[in-house]
């Protein structure tokens, strides 16, 4: 593999000189080891971290009345989440190739007497267009104001260098738990056929809009009540039987009819 | 005519600057990326725009199966929410992830026998040291002695059949009617139990606020949530997540922190 080069530089040649040796070393097989480790690297390993999204969670034990915390009527801000099923996968929009969630809000005490026809509205996770907070996170957004506009000044300062990370940080949690300014009181209800995804999202339109107070709890018969008036008045269905327990009856009607037929 | 003479040219192509160049990709590979877990199922994560990391020590991860996306199942739904879990302990060598696991194990078994006094499990050494080289392991207790007895390709390929009722652990029962914990409870107990005599080891002869700056499983678990991170698929139906939750909620570990993928804030949510 390593040649040494002795051919020397023409024929004159000095008595006593040292010969001049040109050393070729081929590097073929280096490069052949190495590119099979890169490989090996690239199959066997992963540049992606996952990220992490922390949640608190109350207790589930029974509290008594007395000792729950009541949010102001007028902070209150309920979202059921429903996700779109087609079949039994979850629904995906054909332009964004996303799943496809549905919000269905109320703001204060659920509207049971169906006064206005704003007992729920319906909102869709949007995220920003063009710089400006679209679907459910405009709402948001907007029951959080306060909060957000400090937000936003903190925000130019880190930006500007005026402060460090950490000081940003700090002062944003600070910010958003200022219970001076008005802020909302969240209250996520993910219905039955609500996707893991469709709950991060919700989520995380929390921490996008620095709502620090928010909880996820499961849907009331009150809730179902304000769905089956929407679905009548809108000509939809919202509550179908969820997507896994069609998926079993199904699964058990055809076994009993299997069974059926071999007995017969 | 004169013939032509084809000159002969050495045909060496100096490899130095190319053998440079991968030594230098190499490098890069080694120091950005980390190595894959080996899981017995793929999820997707959703995505959320949490900037916070996935600690590299001291973690449990709680991997919740998702419906079988590859279309060979008659009912896809008989593969999801199957629960996993894993153990890492600390980067040093004191508290590696190999001597946590067996302590967990053993925590576990103590516990698990407690409840079930009519049969118990026993596991020989060579079936732990198979636990505490196993990155993850979901089957309920009673065929725990049977699948550590198993090689590792056998394992993998017994963990990997999702449709089998002996891969999982059992979740169903928030509490049976022996008031007995479940499966998946009596792995966050001795977790819980674990973590908490490491803590009061460490932090021997400390003040009480010394003992909450220790960096170990215990602060993780109780005072940050990052001890715990549920990894389920993006399309799992919520009141699958919710079971596991649940029982979390139920051993009043009610911090925890959930995995996801990476995306900015204007992109739109869904």
């Amino acid at each position: 593999m390593a040649q040494i080069d002795t051919s020397g530089g023409g024929g004159k040649k000095k008595k006593g000189a040292q010969k001049k040796m040109a050393i070729h070393v081929d590097f073929t097989p280096m490069v052949d080891m190495n590119m099979l480790l890169i490989t090996f690297f690239m199959l066997c390993t992963t540049m992606i971290k996952s990220q992490t999204l922390q949640i608190v969670l109350p207790t589930n034990e029974d509290v008594k009345k007395e000792q729950q915390s009541q949010a102001k009527q007028s902070e209150a801000i309920t979202l059921i989440l429903d996700t779109e099923y087609n079949g039994d996968k979850p629904a995906v929009d054909a332009n964004t190739g996303k799943t496809v969630h549905n919000i269905y809000y109320y703001e204060g005490i659920a509207d049971t007497t169906f006064s206005t026809p704003n007992y729920l509205r319906k909102e869709e996770f949007i995220g920003n267009q063009n710089r400006e907070a679209q679907g459910i996170r405009k709402i948001l957004r907007g029951k959080n104001m306060q909060v957000m506009e400090e937000y936003e000044k903190l925000k130019t300062q880190w930006k500007n260098k005026e402060i460090t990370k950490d000081e940003f940080d700090a002062a944003a949690k600070k910010n958003a738990a200022d219970s001076l300014k008005t802020r909302p009181v969240v209250v996520i209800k993910p219905g039955p056929n609500t996707t893991y995804e469709g709950l991060i999202n919700a989520i995380d339109e929390m921490n996008i809009n620095q709502i620090s107070r928010y909880s996820i709890e499961l849907p009331t018969h009150t809730d179902t009540v304000l769905l089956r008036r929407y679905e009548q008045d809108h000509g939809q269905t919202i509550i179908r039987p969820t997507v896994r327990a069609k998926a079993r009856t199904t699964a058990a009607a055809a076994a009993t009819d299997a069974e059926a037929s071999t007995n017969s | 005519m004169g013939k032509v003479k084809i000159k002969k040219k050495s045909t060496l192509i100096d490899m130095t600057a190319m053998s440079d160049v991968t030594v230098l990709l190499l490098t890069f590979f080694m120091l950005t990326s980390t190595f894959l877990q080996k899981e017995p199922t793929i999820v997707y994560t959703p995505s959320s725009v949490s900037e916070e990391k996935v600690p590299m020590n001291n973690l449990v991860t709680v991997l919740v199966s998702s419906a079988d996306k590859s279309g060979k199942l008659e009912d896809p739904t008989l593969a999801e929410g199957k629960l996993f879990i894993s153990f890492t302990g600390d980067a040093d060598s004191t508290l590696s992830s190999e001597k946590i696991r067996g302590m967990m194990l053993d925590e576990a078994i103590s516990v698990y026998n407690d409840q079930h006094k009519n049969n118990r499990i026993t596991l020989n050494e060579s079936q732990k040291a198979a636990f505490r080289s196993t990155n993850m392991i979901g089957v309920p207790f009673a065929a725990l002695p049977e699948v550590l007895s198993m090689s590792v390709t056998e394992r993998d390929k017994f963990l990997g059949d999702m449709t089998n009722p002996n891969v999982g652990i059992p979740i169903n029962d928030n509490k049976d009617r022996d008031g007995r914990l479940n499966d998946f409870q009596i792995w966050l107990k001795a977790i819980y139990n674990v973590a908490q005599r490491i803590n009061n080891e460490q932090g021997e002869g400390k003040s009480a606020e010394e003992k909450a700056m220790l960096s170990n499983l215990y602060t993780a678990l109780m005072r940050k949530g990052q001890g715990i991170a549920i990894k389920a698929d993006k399309d799992t139906p919520f009141t699958t997540v919710q079971l596991v939750f649940d029982n979390l909620q139920t051993m009043k570990l009610n911090k925890f922190s959930l995995m996801t993928a990476l995306k900015s804030e204007n992109e739109p949510t869904n």
